[in-house]
């Protein structure tokens, strides 16, 4: 009997320890010299193209690093392949944060079924998730005190070609192609909105399923409907096959698309260099760019990119988007905690990495509202850039 | 432009995409008229076959006349290996089985194309560009529609006569009627099986090769074809081969229609109501003959 | 295996008081799991319960009636949008809501099991298959549903005992649902309904013949068949936290098959192991880096230098599907009767050991 009990008494102290696992006071994630910082991306899976963005952010970390850190702290990055299924993503997130050292902070993270998936999970938890890769409206509807999204607004992006063309290019007959989900809805939401602004309807409005890999009808109903100008508010293969089809039905109207196109040597090679005078929007500055910081990330990239890398925009995406939690560490200064990195974030005005300016505020937590205009020359390689940051009116 | 040039229009499209879905029924429908097998690795071995093409084509810069026949000779070898080391290997099978084990090749073979290629999609060069056309009044027809809808005809021609006239069609058609009986009137079972699978994977590849110049060769390119092909197959009966051809000329053509006309959004889903509305009346598909089992 | 001399013998819950230990033990093991594992490993244990009760409603499809279907993921996602919708719009609470939904899920099961009643093979997985789809493409376009974005998920609210998480309380509550559905199946395979069902895979026309209701047999398949799997789909919603049209897809309706089949078709184990082992392949499978294969003893380094000569680097954690798929395909070619299957043969060779 004796044997009995202290056998349950020892599994009962097995049982406490094991569920106590965190020291109190200790902040999960951070130790005198690590900070762990963890990242979901589509490695592999229907996506996969954008898991360059997860692969971005780590050599922008590893080149932190190798400067020293932050404050004497080194950033252990974890990043996973969620191969862009929800349930894969929240496993992933869990495994991180409950297991081992825990995690800090989230940077990027590519989806937004895939974030929203983890947002309530990170909010309870009150882990700080800065610049989910993805312009969408339910990071800040509401917004959440540990959620601080970067990517401008595909709403607002879109208003602002619409402005650009309307204003700037006098065009009038302007179609839309969206995806059929959230990010192509979106787009259509807010070029609606700006065009009924200026007066104008859509000349028509042309879905694209998911999947689909045939557009012969999008583009003739786009051909019928008399459009000068098709604004593409869907992924790349989409607009190749679209630009490809309507090239064969002898359709050449101005082609427009959204940042998430507007990697143009990547576009003009896998469309056989039919992106050609493209207008598009840019949420950073191109890859092409010359500035000291972009030299310094190519630097970056020469050094620690895996082989077979290349170097476009959804990598370039991945650095800048963690740009902003870089400089909330910093500010932060050596006391971490969750707390203080909020402050540090809150306290960013007009800060400006490639991207454009991001700010946030008590309650504020869109950081970048600003895009510019560029479009492909014709070569399709080389992008002039036709407007100054700016935002729609 | 007047009424009938844009339904002239959106035929001659759908005629021709319906043509490519129609060589990957073709191909499904040779493997299960043999086998009684759902190939549900198809679409996958034309996407191999198209980055193989490409491979061949862009970094080692062989020219058209070379890389093309070495994609589809590489195409036969995928087929042949599928059935040698994987099908033939499977030990006293049942369809769920022999279904589960092409899902599986699919997956192998999609995560191999994957790693090897990388994710970034591609641009398949062509001996036809797709952007030559032909205009006969309102109506602009590719030469690469044409191309692929002449292809589809030639194949489904050829194989009609194949199976018709020559000794080894009518032993694939024995194989799947019964296949012990078969292999008692003396066909070498094996032989067939292995020679459809060799034979269906070319016919795949020749779709891959023709889908590829009209968007970007990634490794989901060929998940829609193959679902338009597979409903194709349906369609038209699982046992014939012009049928094959017919149901994917007609998902194609119904497909784009509907697009044009009606919605663009719920363009993949209008095939399957009507197949369902066909599969009513003729529970076997258009063209089969429809076999009452016995007990 | 064991001589069966009685009907009742056949049909009785239990074999032998070593199958009541046995479950005894696994209640036990189930019950004390949020308090031994982390909040991860409850997360992975509720996926895979979850999966369970799907496979044994599809299994119930598939194994026992013998008929095909691609669109299971249909009554994932109408079980996942009928609970939340019935609890968001009607403010029903979670279990009438959940039974609601499976019960929704049941009636359009029953819509599919019509064409079934003329169509096999290939023709009836078409049809499933758009059935599949057009749930699919319902639920993105009609705002109703909530869209692309899909609707919000209301927090989960049952609470089994003080001192628990919510995390905690839809773990037991899918534990339990999980059991019961074993439980459930497992009779209803073994008495009229379930010998009716085999009786119409074997042979429906002989099945006709001896008084089985073929109509009524094959749409009740269907019907049931789609409750489990949307009352999987409804307790889904809840442990993922959010759902949108994008996760019911025919991706999602080949897995579940290939749960039942690697499983074992037509055995309630079978269905089980299944659920479990390729569920959590699913989740857990996780590419190599390149410094796995360097550490590969003697043919490491080499490897590694083949690899990145000439494959890419970035494309690495592809080769999870390369296993994934090499592990459905090794089960399936050495044992048709799946995972149940080698069990079997492993309970065969040891009670005929040693001979």
């Amino acid at each position: 009997m004796k044997f009995l009990k202290s056998l349950a008494v020892a599994a009962a102290a097995v049982v406490a320890l094991g569920a106590g696992r965190a020291d109190a006071g200790n902040v999960p994630g951070v130790t005198d010299t690590e900070i762990h910082i963890g990242q979901w991306g589509p490695q592999t899976g229907p996506a996969a193209p954008w898991g360059a963005v997860a692969r971005g952010t780590e050599v922008l970390f590893q080149m932190i690093n190798d400067a020293g850190g932050i404050h004497g702290r080194k950033i252990v990055y974890h990043s996973f392949d969620d191969q862009y299924n929800p349930a894969r993503t929240k496993a992933g997130v869990k495994e991180l944060v409950e297991g081992g050292p825990g995690i800090f902070a989230f940077v990027g993270g590519v989806g937004s079924a895939t974030g929203m998936a983890v947002k309530d999970y990170l909010n309870e938890r009150g882990i700080v998730w800065v610049g989910p890769a993805a312009g969408s409206l339910q990071w800040i509807t509401p917004p959440q005190k540990n959620l601080f999204a970067v990517y401008p607004l595909y709403v607002e992006e879109a208003k602002v070609l619409v402005d650009y063309l309307v204003t700037q290019e006098k065009k009038s007959k302007i179609a839309i192609l969206y995806a059929n989900d959230e990010y192509g809805k979106n787009g259509l939401q807010g070029a609606k909105g700006q065009l009924a602004r200026h007066g104008l309807e859509p000349v028509i409005e042309v879905g694209v399923g998911r999947a689909d890999r045939d557009l012969k009808s999008h583009v003739l109903k786009l051909k019928q409907s008399g459009a000068d100008t098709v604004i593409m508010w869907v992924n790349p293969t989409h607009a190749v096959i679209t630009l490809k089809t309507a090239a064969a039905m002898k359709f050449a109207p101005q082609w427009v698309s959204s940042s998430t196109l507007s990697d143009a040597p990547l576009m003009t090679a896998i469309s056989g260099g039919l992106w050609k005078n493209v207008i598009f929007t840019s949420f950073s500055e191109l890859p092409s760019s010359q500035s000291p910081l972009m030299l310094d990330y190519r630097k970056a990239f020469d050094k620690y990119a895996k082989k077979g890398e290349r170097w476009g925009v959804f990598f370039l995406a991945g650095i800048a988007f963690a740009e902003p939690l870089v400089e909330g560490l910093k500010r932060a200064g050596r006391d971490l905690t969750h707390d203080s990195l909020i402050a540090a974030l809150e306290s960013l005005k007009d800060f400006q990495g490639i991207m454009g300016r991001i700010g946030y505020g008590p309650g504020e937590r869109q950081g970048q509202k600003e895009v510019f205009v560029a479009k492909t020359d014709e070569t399709g390689l080389k992008v002039i850039q036709l407007s100054d940051w700016m935002r729609p009116n | 432009m007047d009424g009938l040039t844009p339904l002239l229009q959106i035929l001659v499209s759908g005629i021709s995409v319906g043509g490519a879905y129609g060589l990957i029924a073709l191909a499904l429908a040779i493997i299960y008229k043999t086998s009684e097998v759902l190939n549900f690795a198809q679409g996958d071995m034309a996407m191999v076959t198209a980055f193989f093409a490409f491979s061949l084509l862009v970094p080692l810069g062989l020219p058209f006349w070379a890389a093309l026949p070495a994609a589809l000779g590489f195409a036969m070898l995928v087929g042949a290996a599928a059935e040698f080391l994987f099908l033939r290997r499977a030990k006293e099978p049942n369809v769920l089985g022999l279904i589960i084990i092409t899902l599986g090749l699919q997956m192998i073979i999609f995560g191999f194309a994957s790693w090897k290629w990388g994710a970034d999609p591609k641009d398949m060069p062509f001996f036809i560009g797709p952007f030559d056309v032909f205009v006969l009044g309102g109506l602009i027809v590719s030469h690469l529609e044409m191309l692929t809808l002449a292809v589809a005809l030639a194949v489904a021609g050829g194989l009609a006569l194949f199976f018709r006239f020559s000794k080894l069609g009518v032993a694939m058609k024995a194989t799947q009627q019964n296949r012990q009986v078969a292999r008692i009137m003396g066909i070498r079972t094996r032989r067939v099986l292995l020679f459809a699978w060799v034979l269906a994977a070319a016919i795949g590849a020749l779709a891959g090769l023709l889908i590829a110049p009209t968007g970007t060769v990634d490794p989901y390119m060929m998940w829609d074809p193959m679902l338009k092909g597979f409903a194709g197959a349906v369609l038209g009966g699982m046992t014939s081969l012009p049928g094959a051809l017919l149901g994917g000329l007609i998902v194609g053509v119904v497909e784009n229609l509907f697009g044009f006309y009606v919605s663009t959004e719920f363009k993949s889903v209008v095939p399957f109501a009507i197949i369902i509305l066909i599969l009513g009346v003729r529970p076997s598909g258009l063209l089969a003959r429809h076999y009452v089992k016995k007990v | 295996m064991d001589m069966r001399r009685a009907y009742y013998e056949d049909v009785r819950p239990f074999g032998s008081v070593a199958q009541v230990l046995w479950l005894l033990a696994l209640l036990a093991a189930l019950a004390a799991a949020p308090f031994v594992v982390g909040g991860y490993t409850v997360y992975l244990l509720g996926y895979a319960a979850i999966h369970v009760i799907v496979a044994l409603g599809l299994n119930i499809l598939v194994g026992y009636t013998g008929q095909v279907s691609l669109g299971h993921a249909g009554f994932f996602g109408i079980g996942a949008y009928g609970t939340v919708l019935l609890m968001n719009h009607l403010g029903l609470p979670l279990l009438p809501a959940l039974f609601l939904g499976a019960l929704i899920a049941a009636a359009f099961g029953f819509l599919l099991g019509l064409p079934a009643l003329r169509l096999e093979g290939p023709y009836l997985a078409i049809v499933t298959l758009g059935f599949g789809l057009a749930i699919e493409v319902v639920f993105e376009k009609w705002e109703f549903f909530g869209g692309s974005v899909g609707p919000p998920v209301p927090d989960f609210p049952l609470r089994f005992a003080d001192g628990l998480t919510a995390d905690q309380n839809l773990y037991y509550l899918i534990a339990i649902l999980a059991v019961v559905s074993t439980l459930a199946v497992r009779n209803l395979t073994r008495t009229r309904i379930g010998r009716a069902l085999v009786a119409v895979r074997d042979s429906d026309v002989a099945a006709s013949c001896m008084g089985v209701n073929l109509t009524y047999t094959k749409t009740l398949a269907f019907a049931l068949s789609a409750f489990f799997t949307g009352l999987g789909g409804g307790l889904f919603a809840f442990h993922l936290g959010q759902i949108d049209p994008t996760t019911f897809g025919l991706v999602l309706s080949i897995l579940f098959l290939a749960m039942v089949v690697v499983g074992g078709v037509a055995s309630i184990l079978g269905a089980v192991a299944g659920a479990v082992l390729i569920s959590l392949l699913n989740l857990k499978l996780k590419g190599l880096q390149l410094a796995d294969f360097e550490a590969i003893p003697l043919i490491g380094g080499a490897l590694a230098e083949f690899l990145t000569a000439h494959f890419m680097e970035t494309g690495m954690s592809n080769i999870q599907y390369v296993v994934y798929g090499l592990i459905m395909v090794g089960i399936m070619l050495f044992e048709p009767l799946g995972l149940y299957g080698y069990w079997i043969r492993a309970k065969i060779y040891w009670k005929s050991w040693p001979f």
